[in-house]
């Protein structure tokens, strides 16, 4: 439950860039990543508190964005894309082989011998699924009026042509910087509270090329570019990957889940462009 | 003071000579039409004043400032406008929402953009269209919208590329009305460039002639019909007989 939370505000950011704005960026993880090491490191070294520690936390992942974004847009389609997997792989690399902050091995949390709120520590998970609720919701009301904004709109011209976008005075190279920040924050609060749930994190888990891709993969499924799409996809896409993964994996098969996913979006999209909440919705307009 | 100023515009394309030293100005509120055979140069033209295309030579002057080789989106937010041969426009959006995001280049609120965005609505009588989907409209109504979209950037100098292009006559009679009203309403100057010479003589005050990347002629369309080396170029002899014929344009 707590993952599918975590992967639809994950997914819901992605759609930002990738849905609307129509930007494959394979990216996402680097900013997960970035705002979770901040918050575990930042706890390890100096024992900061969770509600200090993410908001640098995403303010890092934001930066990171920002900087990422002004140079890679100025690629475009494809190229995009590629430049934002090679980063990832860089990013991936380096964190798994830097042992200052933990290496392949990961960082540890020090857990507090008695439930903090101001670390986040409870003795119940259940107050992880109301605050990791809290944040989706919060995030769905954003998107919510994302979609109807100047930056939304503008978003999706440009998803359907530059060009024409260009001469109706968009600036598009900077409105793409601002969408891929707004995806890093959301990327960032998600890193976090990643964090301080699970108390360990390792270059695997969130800095690894196999995130980016599944937020993307679930979106897409779930429908890119539609409100509701990235929920879709996680609730789909999470059980699936909890089960599938573990049963495949328990037998010896490693990497076929992945292949299935694959053939999901292929075989969805030569479908119906728009994901499964696409196919809910021509049902829904036929009616 | 001329609203659009090209002085010597060249644009090469690797040893293809797109625009060859062109020169001609637009003044406040002219309707421009501008004609020439396929390859002739119009569209790079317009491109270079835009600004996908950064000339090679020459410059352009926009209400007296220089805007050579401004971006795009720069060049709209000096006050030119332009739409596009093929639209694309966002097939999840409705028409209103569309030109919606040409009011954008002005406004931030949302419903401000609205506003001003159904007042294009009206000029433009897309009322019953404004709430449907783009892609179920046809192709007609499209070219409204996308012309809707280019004004809702409130442009001093609109540009419009092949507007007629696909229009049956009946429609290309209803889009040189609407022209003239919105040229009307808005205080607009008006640069076209159109195959269909049923909308370009008639609505053009004046007309530029393109052929092999030059300036071969410009006048009023009544002389530029009768000119030899227009009609040469151009027009082909066929044109210039059956307007004899009829008499008038």
């Amino acid at each position: 439950m707590i993952q599918f939370l975590i992967f639809c505000l994950y997914g819901l950011g992605w759609n930002l860039i990738g849905g609307y704005g129509g930007q494959v960026a394979l990216g996402q993880a680097k900013n997960v990543g970035m705002s979770a090491y901040t918050v575990a490191l930042l706890m390890v070294w100096w024992d900061v508190p969770f509600w200090v520690s993410t908001p640098l936390g995403v303010i890092v992942a934001t930066i990171e964005s920002f900087i990422l974004g002004y140079f890679l847009f100025r690629l475009r389609g494809h190229y995009f894309a590629i430049a934002t997997i090679a980063v990832s792989l860089v990013w991936q690399q380096l964190f798994i082989n830097w042992n200052l902050i933990g290496g392949a091995r990961g960082v540890e949390l020090p857990l507090k011998e008695t439930p903090n709120f101001l670390y986040m520590q409870f003795d119940s998970p259940i107050y992880y699924h109301y605050f990791a609720f809290a944040l989706v919701l919060a995030a769905i009301l954003y998107m919510n009026w994302f979609r109807k904004s100047k930056l939304g709109y503008q978003l999706r011209m440009i998803s359907s042509s530059e060009d024409m976008a260009e001469s109706l005075g968009i600036n598009i190279h900077w409105v793409k910087v601002k969408a891929y920040c707004i995806t890093g924050v959301f990327a960032g609060m998600g890193g976090a509270f990643y964090t301080v749930y699970y108390n360990y994190i390792d270059p695997f888990s969130v800095m690894h090329l196999e995130l980016s891709v599944m937020i993307a993969l679930m979106t897409m499924i779930g429908g890119a570019g539609s409100m509701w799409g990235p929920i879709i996809g996680a609730m789909i896409l999470i059980p699936l990957d909890r089960y599938l993964g573990a049963w495949l994996g328990g037998i010896g098969i490693v990497g076929v889940d992945f292949m299935i996913y694959s053939m999901m979006v292929m075989v969805i999209s030569a479908y119906e462009p728009k994901g499964i909440w696409g196919i809910i919705e021509r049902y829904r307009g036929k009616r | 003071m001329a609203l659009l100023e090209v002085i010597d515009l060249t644009k090469d394309f690797g040893g293809v000579v797109a625009n060859d030293h062109i020169s001609f100005e637009i003044a406040r509120g002219e309707i421009i039409g501008m004609i020439g055979p396929n390859g002739a140069g119009k569209t790079t033209l317009f491109n270079c004043i835009v600004g996908y295309h950064k000339p090679d030579g020459g410059t352009i002057r926009f209400k007296g400032k220089d805007i050579t080789g401004l971006k795009p989106f720069q060049t709209n937010w000096e006050g030119i406008g332009r739409t596009f041969q093929i639209m694309s426009m966002s097939g999840g959006l409705t028409a209103l929402e569309n030109i919606m995001i040409g009011s954008f280049c002005r406004i931030s609120d949302p419903e401000t953009a609205r506003q001003e965005a159904s007042e294009i609505v009206n000029l433009l009588e897309l009322e019953s269209d404004a709430e449907a989907n783009l892609t179920e409209l046809p192709i007609a109504t499209q070219k409204r919208v996308g012309l809707g979209m280019a004004l809702a950037t409130k442009p001093e100098l609109l540009m419009l590329d092949e507007l007629a292009a696909g229009l049956n006559p009946r429609e290309m009679d209803e889009m040189v009305e609407l022209l003239r009203k919105i040229h009307k309403a808005k205080d607009l100057t008006l640069f076209l460039t159109e195959h269909a010479m049923d909308v370009v003589m008639p609505i053009s005050q004046r007309i530029v002639v393109l052929d092999g990347g030059q300036k071969i002629a410009e006048g009023r369309p009544r002389d530029i019909a009768d000119n030899e080396r227009v009609i040469k170029a151009y027009l082909g002899e066929k044109y210039a007989k059956s307007r004899k014929n009829r008499g008038s344009l």
